[in-house]
C-alpha cells in the first residue's frame, strides 16, 4: 500500500509503525518533499491481515524465528465467546451503521421454506431428484429421463453409454461430444465413441504402436501414452507409428 | 487538488517497497525453495472427499517407502484435525526449535513428521489469536502461511520422499495452493472408496487438480473390501466401480486396500503394525512400489517400450 502527496506529486515514505491500541496498528508516512505527515490506523481485521502474512511492516530488524507466525498467533488455551472482530462489528452496529442486510438475511429462510414446501411435497429433495430423472434409490429412472444431448446418438452408442456407472456417464458423454464437435460430427455412433477414445489431442495410434504400448505396466501406460503423444506433437507427427516409438525409446534411454 | 490526475502523477513516479512487504514475501518463498531443494520427490495425498482414509493411506505409504529403504518425511497438512502423530504413536512430542529451524520428531522406521498436533495441548482444538472467528478470508491467509512455515521452517534435511496429507475442503490446503507452495511437486495420489458418492466428488477434484497443472499419479481405492479380523476372509463393503472411474479419467488404479479392523486398531492405539508380511501392509508396499515406478517412468519406458 502506498500513499501519494497530491501537493508534491510524490509517494509518501513509510516511516514507522506504532500500536495505538490492542488489535490496531498506526502506520506513519511522511512526504519527503513538503514534510506533511500522515497516519493510517488499522482496525482489528486489517491488523490481523498484515499479521497473517507473516511480515513486519518496515522490514525486519532480526531474522524470522522458526514458526514465528504459528507460535505467535496460536492461542494456548480455549477462549469461549466471540473475539475482537465480533466486538468491533457490534460496536459499529450499535453506533448506528446499517443493519439492513442482517434483516434481509433473517427473512430469506422463511421465504425459501415456503417455496420448498410448495414444490417439494414433503421431501425437500424430491423435486430435484425428479428433475434429475433419478429414483429415490439413486438409480436412473426407466426410459433414461436424464439423457440430454444436443447431438444425435445412435441406439447402440446410447446403449453402450447407458451401461457405464451413473457417476461417470456425464463426464464420458461430454468428452465424446466434445470430440464429435471438434471433428464436425452431429451423430454419435459406436465408431465415433471408439475414435474419441483412441484419438487424443489430435494424435492417432497405429495398431503396431498400440501393441508396443502394451509392454508397459498398466499403471504407467496412461502416462506413457501422454508422454509419447506430447513428444510426437512436438515433432509435428499426427500418427504414432513404430518409428515414433523407436524415437521415444531412444529419448527415454537418456534417462537411464 | 480535486482536479489532480492521479494516473498522470503515478506514471511519473518510481515505486519503492519501503514498507518491505514484497521483500519479506520474496524471502519467505526463497526459504521454502531452499528447504524443499533437499527433497527428491514431493507428493500430495488428496481426495476432495472426507472420511475416505487419506491419513491412513498417507501414513502407510510413508512407512512402506521407508521400509523400501527411502528417506521419508510426512507432513500432516490437516491443521484443524491433525491425526498423523497419534496414528504413529507420536502424540505429545514437539518440534525442537533451534536457530536453524525446527527439528521434526522422528517416528517409526525413521519417518520425519511435521504436524500441527505438535503445537497443541491434548484435546485442544486449533484456536488463533485475533479476529479469526468471523473471517474465513483472514483464516485462509493465516492457514496458508502456517503451511508455508511447515515447509520452510522444518529441518527436513535430505529426503527421497515428502508426503503431504491434505485434508478435504478448506481453501488454504487445497492442492493448487499446496502446489504453488511446493516447488517441483511430483504429483498427487488420489484416495477414494468404491462408494458412488465418493467417486462423484473425487473425479471433480481430479479434474480440478489437472486444471491447475498438477500431475495425478494415480488412484488408491481404500475400504475396497472388509477383511474379517477372525478368519481373514474379505467381503464387499460398497458397490461402486473405481476401475470405471479410473478408466474414464485416464488415471491408473494404483491398488486396492481392504478395510482392516486389526490394522486400523493398531493405528488408533498409536502402536502401528509394522510387520511387512501382514497382507494389508503388503498391498501398501505394492502401491508404494508403483508410485516409485511412476516417478521413474522414463526409465521403465526406456526398458520396456
Amino acid at each position: 500500500m502506498k500513499f501519494v502527496c497530491l501537493n508534491c506529486e510524490t509517494y509518501m515514505s513509510f516511516e514507522k509503525v506504532e500500536k495505538p491500541a490492542e488489535g490496531s496498528l498506526g502506520v506513519f508516512f511522511g512526504c519527503p518533499s513538503c514534510g506533511a505527515k500522515f497516519s493510517m490506523v488499522t482496525n482489528p481485521g486489517e491488523t490481523q491481515m498484515v499479521s497473517s502474512l507473516g511480515v513486519q511492516l518496515g522490514g525486519r530488524t532480526a531474522a524470522a524465528e522458526p514458526f514465528e507466525m504459528t507460535r505467535g498467533t496460536l492461542k494456548e488455551e480455549a477462549q469461549a465467546g466471540a473475539g475482537q472482530m465480533a466486538a468491533y462489528l457490534n460496536e459499529k452496529i450499535q453506533a448506528g451503521q446499517s443493519a439492513g442486510p442482517a434483516t434481509a438475511a433473517h427473512s430469506a429462510p422463511t421465504a425459501q421454506k415456503k417455496e420448498g414446501e410448495k414444490s417439494g411435497g414433503g421431501c425437500p429433495f424430491s423435486a430435484m431428484v425428479a428433475q434429475m430423472g433419478l429414483t429415490t434409490s439413486g438409480s436412473e429412472a426407466p426410459g433414461g429421463a436424464t439423457f440430454k444431448s444436443e447431438m444425435t446418438w445412435s441406439a447402440d452408442a446410447k446403449e453402450r453409454l447407458e451401461r457405464l456407472p451413473a457417476f461417470v456417464k456425464p463426464m464420458v458423454q461430454s468428452s465424446i461430444e466434445a470430440y464429435a464437435r471438434k471433428q464436425g460430427y452431429s451423430t454419435i455412433t459406436l465408431q465415433v465413441m471408439d475414435d474419441s477414445k483412441n484419438e487424443s489431442n489430435g494424435v492417432v495410434w497405429s495398431p503396431e504402436a498400440e501393441k508396443r504400448l502394451e509392454n508397459i505396466p498398466d499403471f504407467i501406460r496412461p502416462m506413457a501414452r501422454r508422454e509419447i503423444e506430447r513428444m510426437a506433437k512436438e515433432r509435428g507427427a499426427t500418427t504414432i507409428t513404430a518409428q515414433v516409438m523407436d524415437e521415444a525409446k531412444e529419448k527415454f534411454m537418456k534417462f537411464m | 487538488m480535486a482536479d489532480k490526475d492521479l494516473k498522470g502523477i503515478l506514471s511519473k513516479l518510481q515505486y519503492s517497497d519501503d514498507a518491505k512487504v514484497v521483500q519479506q514475501i520474496t524471502e519467505q518463498t526463497r526459504k521454502v525453495q531452499e528447504r524443499m531443494a533437499g527433497i527428491r520427490h514431493k507428493l500430495v495425498v488428496m481426495s476432495g472427499k472426507g472420511g475416505v482414509g487419506k491419513s491412513m493411506t498417507t501414513v502407510n505409504l510413508a512407512l512402506a517407502l521407508a521400509r523400501m529403504g527411502h528417506r521419508v518425511g510426512l507432513l500432516d497438512v490437516d491443521l484443524n484435525g491433525p491425526c498423523v502423530p497419534r496414528m504413529l504413536g507420536m502424540h505429545g512430542q514437539t518440534l525442537t526449535i533451534t536457530p536453524e529451524g525446527a527439528v521434526p520428531p522422528v517416528g517409526p522406521l525413521g519417518v520425519k513428521v511435521g504436524s500441527m498436533d505438535f503445537f497443541l495441548h491434548a484435546a485442544s482444538p486449533v484456536r488463533w489469536k485475533g479476529p479469526m472467528d468471523l473471517s474465513p478470508v483472514w483464516l485462509g491467509v493465516m492457514e496458508m502461511n502456517v503451511i508455508r512455515e511447515f515447509l520452510a521452517d522444518v529441518i527436513w534435511g535430505e529426503l527421497d520422499y515428502l508426503l503431504a496429507d491434505l485434508p478435504p475442503g478448506a481453501a488454504a490446503d487445497k492442492p493448487p495452493v499446496m502446489a504453488g507452495f511446493i516447488p517441483d511437486l511430483a504429483g498427487a495420489i488420489v484416495v477414494t472408496t468404491p462408494s458412488e458418492v465418493a467417486s462423484d466428488v473425487v473425479q471433480k477434484s481430479v479434474t480440478y487438480a489437472r486444471d491447475m497443472g498438477i500431475r495425478v499419479l494415480g488412484m488408491v481405492e481404500n475400504m475396497s473390501r472388509y477383511r474379517c479380523p477372525s478368519c481373514g476372509a474379505e467381503h464387499e463393503l460398497f458397490e461402486g466401480d473405481t476401475e470405471a472411474m479410473c478408466e474414464a479419467l485416464d488415471v491408473p488404479l494404483l491398488g486396492r486396500i481392504p478395510f482392516d479392523r486389526t490394522l486400523a486398531r493398531t493405528f488408533d492405539k498409536g502402536v502401528p503394525l509394522l510387520d511387512e508380511a501382514y497382507p494389508t501392509l503388503r498391498r501398501y508396499r505394492e502401491i508404494a512400489e508403483r508410485v516409485h515406478a511412476l516417478l521413474d517412468y522414463k526409465k521403465v519406458l526406456a526398458e520396456k517400450l
